[in-house]
C-alpha cells in the first residue's frame, strides 16, 4: 500500500523525520507513537502529500490512492455557518466534485454515517453548537463518507471524552474489518496495546515499526525518551508545547 | 531781469526736453482683469505696457492679490478697473500698495441691469457697453498722455467699428433662431447683459456645485427646470463630473454646449485670447449648441 | 400619498430608475461576495482596494492621458496585483490577510501618489475614476450588470471549494484542490466587483454596499444561504431608501445610501434575531429569573 524509502522531512526550519524506512501493509491498523516533536504529524502530512520530502520517497500503490485524512481539529473554523449534514456530506467530494448537487445516495450515506458515529438527529445543527466530542464524531462521519482505502488520523482522541473515544474506536474497528488501512497518531499507550496490532515508534528517527508488543518494549521506549531529552527545542514526553501553532 | 528771463528760458527748454523724453517711456498700466487689459492694449498700443491682476481663466470674484501685485501697483502710473462692485478686493489692495497714480473706472456711464437686487457688474457682455468702456479708457489715457490723444482716438474708433460689425453679425445669426429656442442654462450669472441684448432666456443652474456630491433632489430639480423651460443648451461647467452633466442634459432634452468664457479671457493659445475673439466664440458656441439641440429634437420625440 | 413618496420619483426620472438598476446589479454580486469576505476576515480589503487602484490609474494616465478606459484598466490591474501579491504573502507565510493586505496596499498607494505628482499632479484623476450613482450611463449599466454576471457565474463554479477553503483548508488540500487558486479567484472577483462599483457609484458606496448589508445579515441568521438572501435584501433596501432620502431631503446620494445601510446594521446589532445585544440581554434575564 505505502512504501517509505529513506524519508527525511523538514518542518519549521529543522529536521522533523530522518531516514525513515518501511512498508505500510494493506489492511493494517497502525498506531504512530513517540515523544512530542517526534515528527508524527509531519509524517502524516507527508503521507497525504502535503509536505514534500527533503530526501527519500513515498510510494503509493495505487498512485491515485484516495486518502481519508483527519488533521488535528485546531485548523478548522468551528463556527462556520454550515450544518453538520453539510460538513459530513463534504466527504463525498470524490463523487460530487466541485459542482454536483447532493444526490439521494449521498444523502442517505450521510445520514447513516451520522447514525454510526452516534450523531443521529444532529443533521441540522450548526457547527458552532457542537461540543468538542460531537465535532470529532462529525469529522469521523466525514471520513466515513470518503470511503477511502487509506485512513490517516492525527491525534483523533486529543481532549475527547471517554464515551466518544470508545464510540469512535468502534468505528476504527469497523474500518479495519472492512480491510481498510488505518494509521492513527496516538498518545495513550494502553489504548495502543489494546486496539492496535501494529505500531510505529518515532523519535524523529525510526525506533521500531512492526507488531505492537515488540515495538513498545521497555528498551525502545527508554531509548525514545532518551533521544527526546536531547532535543533542545521541545518539552519532554507527555507535555504539549505551549504556543505552538501549525499555520 | 535778463537773469530771470534766461532762467525761465532755461527751465522751459529743460521741461520741454524732459516731457519729450517722458513721452518716449510707455505708461505703466495695471488692469484689474484680462478683458479690460485687452482694451487698454488695443487703445494704448506702444504707448502703454499693461498687465492684468486677475489672469486668463481666473475668477475675479474670488481673487486674492499676491505680493507681486502690491509691488507692481505701487510702481504703476495708471490703474484701470471695471467697477460696479466687480473687484471687491481692489480698495484694500490700493490702500496697502500706497498707489499714487490715476484710476479709471472703465464702466463709467454704461447701461446697467440688476442682478439679485444689486447692479450686475458684467456690463462688458453688451457690445454697446463695450464701446463706452473703450472710449472711457481712451479718454483716461489721453488725459495722462495728451500728445498721443489722436492716436488713442483713432484706434478707439476703429475698434468701436469692429464692435458694431460684430454686433450686427450676432444679431443676424441669433435672429435666425426662433425666439422660443433661445433658452439656455448656465452656471454663471455672467451672461445677463448678453441675454438681454440678443433675446436669450437665461436660467441659472441651482443646487449643483463642484465641491459637494450631488443629491437626487438637486439633479431632479435641474432636469425639471430644463424640461419646463424647454432649455435647449446647457452650459454648466461647474459640474466636474461630465457624466452627470450628460445625464442631466439627456434626460432634460437639452444639449450640452461647450465652454463659455464669462469673467475672463482665455490663454493666448485659446480661442478667446482677445475680447473680440472671446465674444465671437461665445456667440458661435451658443448658436451651435442650440442648433444641435433643435436638430436632435426634430430627430426624436421630446420626452 | 405613499405612492408619491415611494414611487413617483422613480416614475418621473430616468436617472433614478437607472440608479436603482445599477444598485440592484451591484447588490446581486455583493450579497454573495460580502458574507464570504467577512467570513474570511477580509472586510477591510474593500477600502484598501479603493486606494490600490491609484498607481494603476496613474500609469494608465501616463500612457494614454485622461482616457477612462486606460485608467480603469490600469486601476483594475493594479488592484488585482495588490490582491494577488497580498494573497501570496498570506498563504505562503505565517502572516494573515489583514496584515499582508494592509502592507501591500499602502505600498501601492504610495507609488500611486508618487506617480501622480511626478506626472503633473492631476487630482482630476480620481474625479474621473470615481463616478456617482446619479449619473449612470449605458456604459456604466453594462459594466455593472456584466460584472455581476461574471461574478455570480464564477462563484457558482468555485463555491464548494471556496467554502471548504474557509472552513477547513487542510481538508481541501488533502483532496488535491489548490486552495491558493480558489483564494486568488475569490479575491479577483471581489476586486472586479469593487472596481466596477467605483466606476459607476463611487468609492464610498461601492465598499459600503459590499460590507454593511453582509455585516448586518449575520444578526438574523447563521445559515450560509440565508446570509446571502438577507444581505441582498438589506442591500436593496439601502439602495431604494437612500435614493429616496437623497430625493426628498436633498442630501448627497452616495452617503445617503450608505447611511441607510448603516442604520440597518445598527438595528441588526441591537435587535436582530440572532445574537443581537437585545436578545443576549433577554436570554441572560431569563436565566437569572429561573
Amino acid at each position: 500500500m505505502l512504501r517509505v524509502q529513506n524519508l527525511t522531512l523538514a518542518y519549521d526550519g529543522r529536521m522533523a523525520v530522518q531516514g525513515l524506512q518501511g512498508t505500510l501493509e494493506r489492511g493494517s491498523l497502525t498506531a504512530v507513537v513517540g515523544p512530542n516533536g517526534a515528527g508524527k504529524s509531519t509524517l502524516l502530512n507527508a503521507l497525504v502529500g502535503q509536505l514534500r520530502p527533503v530526501t527519500g520517497s513515498i510510494e503509493r500503490d495505487p498512485p491515485q490512492l484516495r486518502i481519508g485524512y483527519l488533521p488535528q481539529q485546531a485548523d478548522m473554523d468551528r463556527h462556520f455557518p454550515i450544518t453538520v449534514f453539510e460538513l459530513v456530506a463534504l466527504g463525498a467530494w470524490h463523487a460530487l466534485g466541485t459542482t454536483k448537487k447532493v444526490n439521494e445516495r449521498v444523502r442517505s450515506d450521510t445520514l447513516s454515517a451520522l447514525q454510526e458515529v452516534g450523531l443521529e438527529g444532529f443533521a441540522e445543527r450548526r457547527l458552532g453548537t457542537l461540543s468538542v466530542g460531537q465535532m470529532q464524531r462529525a469529522l469521523f462521519a466525514r471520513v466515513l463518507l470518503m470511503d477511502a482505502p487509506l485512513i490517516l488520523l492525527d491525534e483523533p482522541f486529543n481532549a475527547i471524552d471517554t464515551r466518544t473515544t470508545q464510540d469512535l474506536i468502534r468505528v476504527i474497528r469497523r474500518w479495519h474489518a472492512e480491510r481498510r488501512t488505518v494509521v492513527a497518531v496516538l498518545h495513550d499507550l494502553e489504548q495502543v496495546r489494546q486496539e492496535f496490532p501494529c505500531c510505529l515508534l518515532l523519535a524523529r528517527q525510526l525506533i521500531g515499526w512492526g507488531a505492537t508488543s515488540e515495538v513498545l518494549s521497555p528498551q525502545n521506549l527508554a531509548r525514545a525518551r532518551h533521544i527526546a531529552e536531547n532535543w533542545d527545542d521541545t518539552p519532554a514526553w507527555g507535555e504539549r508545547c505551549p504556543g505552538c501553532s501549525d499555520v | 531781469m535778463i537773469r530771470m528771463a534766461l532762467r525761465a528760458l532755461f527751465l522751459t527748454v529743460l521741461s520741454a526736453i524732459g516731457s519729450a523724453a517722458a513721452d518716449e517711456v510707455p505708461l505703466r498700466v495695471i488692469a484689474s482683469f484680462t478683458i479690460v487689459a485687452d482694451w487698454v492694449r488695443v487703445v494704448g498700443g506702444n504707448e502703454v505696457t499693461v498687465r492684468p491682476l486677475v489672469g486668463p481663466d481666473a475668477d475675479a470674484h474670488v481673487y486674492e492679490p499676491a505680493p507681486r501685485d502690491v509691488r507692481d501697483l505701487a510702481a504703476a502710473d495708471l490703474l484701470v478697473v471695471n467697477g460696479l462692485g466687480f473687484e471687491g478686493w481692489m480698495s484694500r489692495l490700493v490702500q496697502s500698495s500706497g498707489f499714487q497714480g490715476h484710476t479709471i473706472e472703465a464702466s463709467h456711464g454704461v447701461r446697467t441691469r440688476a442682478l439679485n437686487g444689486k447692479v450686475d457688474p458684467h456690463a462688458w457682455q453688451d457690445l454697446g457697453n463695450a464701446a463706452v468702456y473703450v472710449r472711457n479708457i481712451a479718454a483716461g489715457l489721453a488725459s495722462l498722455r495728451p500728445t498721443a490723444a489722436d492716436r488713442f482716438r483713432a484706434r478707439t474708433e476703429a475698434y468701436v467699428h469692429e464692435l458694431e460689425q460684430l454686433d450686427l453679425q450676432a444679431r443676424n445669426e441669433i435672429g435666425a433662431i426662433p425666439r422660443e429656442q433661445r433658452v439656455v442654462m448656465t452656471s454663471h450669472d455672467a451672461f445677463g447683459y448678453l441675454a438681454d441684448a440678443y433675446g436669450f432666456t437665461l436660467l441659472a443652474a441651482q443646487g449643483i456645485s463642484t465641491e459637494s456630491e450631488p443629491s437626487a433632489a438637486g439633479v431632479g430639480n435641474l432636469i425639471r427646470e430644463i424640461r419646463n423651460n424647454h432649455v435647449h443648451a446647457l452650459f454648466v461647467e461647474n459640474i466636474r463630473n461630465t457624466r452627470l452633466m450628460d445625464r442631466i442634459a439627456q434626460e432634460g432634452g437639452a444639449t450640452v454646449g461647450g465652454r463659455l468664457y464669462s469673467d475672463a479671457l482665455g490663454s493666448p493659445q485659446s480661442p478667446a485670447a482677445t475680447f473680440l475673439q472671446m465674444y465671437r466664440y461665445n456667440i458661435a458656441t451658443l448658436v451651435g449648441a442650440i442648433q444641435a439641440s433643435a436638430a436632435g429634437a426634430r430627430a426624436r420625440p421630446h420626452h | 400619498m405613499l405612492h408619491d413618496i415611494l414611487l413617483t420619483p422613480f416614475l418621473e426620472f430616468a436617472f433614478m430608475r437607472r440608479a436603482l438598476v445599477a444598485c440592484t446589479a451591484l447588490c446581486l454580486g455583493n450579497s454573495v461576495l460580502g458574507p464570504l469576505l467577512i467570513l474570511r476576515r477580509m472586510t477591510l480589503v474593500g477600502d484598501a482596494m479603493a486606494h490600490a487602484v491609484l498607481p494603476g490609474a496613474a500609469v494608465g494616465f501616463m500612457i494614454a492621458g485622461l482616457s477612462l478606459w486606460s485608467m480603469s484598466l490600469g486601476g483594475v490591474l493594479a488592484a488585482v496585483s495588490v490582491a494577488v501579491i497580498a494573497s501570496l504573502i498570506s498563504r505562503g507565510t505565517t502572516q494573515r490577510e489583514d496584515a499582508s493586505f494592509g502592507a501591500v496596499y499602502l505600498v501601492a498607494l504610495a507609488i500611486g501618489v508618487l506617480l501622480v505628482s511626478v506626472s503633473g499632479g492631476r487630482i482630476d484623476l480620481l474625479h474621473l475614476l470615481f463616478g456617482t450613482v446619479l449619473a449612470v450611463d449605458n456604459e456604466g449599466l453594462i459594466l455593472v450588470a456584466g460584472t455581476s454576471t461574471v461574478v455570480l457565474f464564477t462563484l457558482a463554479l468555485i463555491y464548494r471549494p471556496l467554502i471548504v477553503d474557509c472552513l477547513d483548508r487542510r481538508y481541501l488540500a488533502s483532496l488535491g484542490v489548490s486552495g491558493m487558486a480558489v483564494h486568488v479567484a475569490f479575491v479577483v472577483l471581489v476586486v472586479l466587483n469593487l472596481v466596477a462599483g467605483f466606476q459607476v457609484l463611487g468609492t464610498l458606496m461601492s465598499v459600503g454596499l459590499l460590507v454593511l448589508p453582509s455585516a448586518a445579515a449575520r444578526f438574523w441568521t447563521t445559515r450560509l444561504d440565508a446570509l446571502f438572501a438577507v444581505a441582498l435584501l438589506f442591500g436593496l433596501c439601502a439602495s431604494f431608501g437612500g435614493l429616496l432620502l437623497s430625493y426628498h431631503l436633498d442630501v448627497p446620494s452616495g452617503p445617503a445610501i450608505v447611511l441607510v445601510a448603516g442604520s440597518l446594521y445598527l438595528i441588526s446589532v441591537l435587535g436582530g434575531s440572532c445574537d443581537s445585544i437585545l436578545l443576549t440581554r433577554l436570554a441572560r434575564l431569563k436565566v437569572k429569573n429561573t
